[in-house]
């Protein structure tokens, strides 16, 4: 398995980065005055690159992911996707999958894939294409014509990242996506999310709490701090890729995940 | 037991309740003064059908009804949907409105009598006080029940205020709202049969009312069969629209 669109530095040319994060910072006003939840981030994801932000629970990991969407103003900072800032959600540029499936109960599969194209009026029979072809691509081919009600918490999770490419956004956000499957089926799911990665060949932003999938998914580690949220670390996974399970009993990744874990204790 | 059986024990229950009415009073077991045998309440049904008084009563109730219903619930509905959407207007009117709902709407029936005669407009209004307060009930909590994910999945896919209207509110909201219908029928109904009954020149409630107190029990059953059949049939043409409605529901 070969993946297509990485770009190393040092290529001889500068690829454009496809997410780029300068001095960001986020406040609200909280019930003991002003907040500051998120505070200096700097963030360069190149082109094709799998990034996975960890941190403690409340470090804003949420925050800067909302932001990336163009669904949280920044109080200070810039973000620009494929060169361009990020002032609205532009699901052309950003596909988001949340936390949970938040898929729509009251459509079906298939449904909830176009659900994004029917918003910009795609006609109708280009729109079950499209959407016929990621239920495919995510290992749905047949269940596009089941309710979410009847459908695992995995296959839940497939729909919601069908419906994240369907309009074949360069950047993919993913919000803790498997926080709520079972271990199995969350091994299952990174395990097909690499192999969805490199056929599609994204840009993927992803957060997690688990530090093995942290370790396992990744090109690049970020590790956040407590709040005010800042990005305290950035561990390069050389691991080879395709990754395999057996990779995960190997002395590199325990080291790997130790460098990680270290951080993240010392926290307060 | 399988479904077939449950619908076969069902009508033979139907059957069984149908059959005493018709053998218990013939047979003296009950007075025949106080529950007729069915054959002769559906004679007397079918006489009472054809009698223009009656058609003109039940042309009365029927209106009195449907102008209570088409006012109460789109007006419950509005502000229903305004005391879930628009947080100062809900922090006022909410609690006055929950404590209004716990009283028992009929005991203002002299006022509306004082306010509007004994007619028409007294009926529809009654009736319309007494839905309104569950429908606005209902229709916040299923404003409420819109999940706030939806609506940032819905953002994040570039959707417009319109948009999210229509392809979240919607439908999200939908199965609530028919059940809003079928129960603001049911109080609705209820209002215009309180309100004929208890004081009225005409409609079926005050031919009923009219029936019982001169002991003419026949008719007071076959008012009641007409208006037992009314009120099922639009419960069951909601529900049959309602479970349409949410398949997605599992």
């Amino acid at each position: 398995m070969q993946h297509m669109a990485r770009v190393s530095p040092g290529d001889g040319q500068t690829p454009r980065p496809a997410v780029e994060v300068r001095g960001l910072g986020h406040a609200y006003d909280g019930r003991d005055g002003v907040v500051a939840a998120l505070a200096d981030i700097d963030l360069t994801v190149p082109a094709g690159q799998f990034t996975v932000i960890v941190g403690p629970s409340g470090c804003g990991k949420t925050s800067l992911l909302m932001m990336l969407a163009g669904l949280r103003t920044p109080t200070s900072g810039t973000i620009e996707c494929d060169g361009r800032p990020i002032a609205k959600p532009d699901p052309e540029r950003v596909g988001v999958v949340f936390q949970e499936a938040s898929l729509y109960p009251w459509l079906t599969a298939v449904e909830n894939v176009e659900f994004p194209l029917l918003l910009k009026h795609t006609p109708r029979d280009e729109r079950r294409a499209r959407a016929e072809q990621m239920l495919k691509l995510v290992g749905l081919d047949g269940f596009g014509g089941r309710y979410p009600h009847e459908l695992s918490g995995g296959m839940k999770q497939r729909v919601s990242i069908a419906r994240g490419l369907v309009q074949d956004p360069p950047v993919l956000l993913m919000d803790e996506p498997f926080a709520a499957l079972d271990e199995q089926t969350r091994m299952t799911m990174g395990h097909e999310l690499l192999r969805i990665w490199s056929e599609t060949s994204k840009t993927v932003v992803f957060i997690t709490h688990s530090l093995t999938e942290a370790v396992y998914l990744a090109d690049e580690v970020l590790v956040m701090s407590a709040r005010p949220g800042r990005i305290l670390d950035r561990v390069p996974i050389d691991l080879p890729r395709p990754r395999t399970y057996q990779m995960m009993a190997t002395d590199k990744f325990g080291q790997l995940r130790e460098r990680i874990w270290q951080q993240i204790r010392d926290m307060p | 037991m399988s479904r077939s059986a449950v619908i076969l024990v069902r009508i033979a229950l139907l059957l069984a309740v149908l059959g005493a009415w018709e053998v218990l009073p013939r047979a003296g077991v009950v007075n025949p003064m106080l529950l007729p045998p069915l054959s002769q309440v559906l004679v007397v049904l079918g006489e009472i059908l054809k009698r223009g008084d009656f058609q003109e009563a039940m042309a009365v109730t029927a209106a009195e009804v449907l102008v209570a219903f088409v006012i109460a619930v789109p007006l419950g509905a509005l502000l229903g949907v305004l005391s879930a959407e628009n947080e100062y207007f809900g922090a006022i009117f909410k609690p006055m409105l929950f404590y209004v709902f716990s009283i028992p709407k009929s005991i203002f029936l002299p006022m509306f009598i004082l306010v509007f005669g004994i007619g028409f407009g007294q009926k529809v209004a009654y009736a319309t006080f007494s839905t309104i307060f569950i429908v606005i009930m209902s229709a916040s909590a299923a404003v409420e029940s819109v999940k706030a994910e939806y609506l940032l999945v819905a953002q994040s896919y570039g959707a417009t205020r319109a948009q999210i209207l229509r392809r979240i509110y919607v439908p999200s909201m939908m199965p609530i709202l028919l059940e809003t219908l079928r129960i603001s029928m049911i109080f609705n109904f209820t209002g215009v049969m309180i309100a004929e009954m208890y004081a009225s020149r005409t409609g079926v409630g005050h031919m009923i009312s009219n029936w019982g107190e001169n002991f003419m029990l026949p008719q007071l059953f076959a008012g009641v069969i007409v208006l037992a059949v009314a009120a099922m049939a639009f419960n069951e043409l909601v529900r049959y629209w309602e479970a349409r409605c949410s398949t997605w529901r599992g």
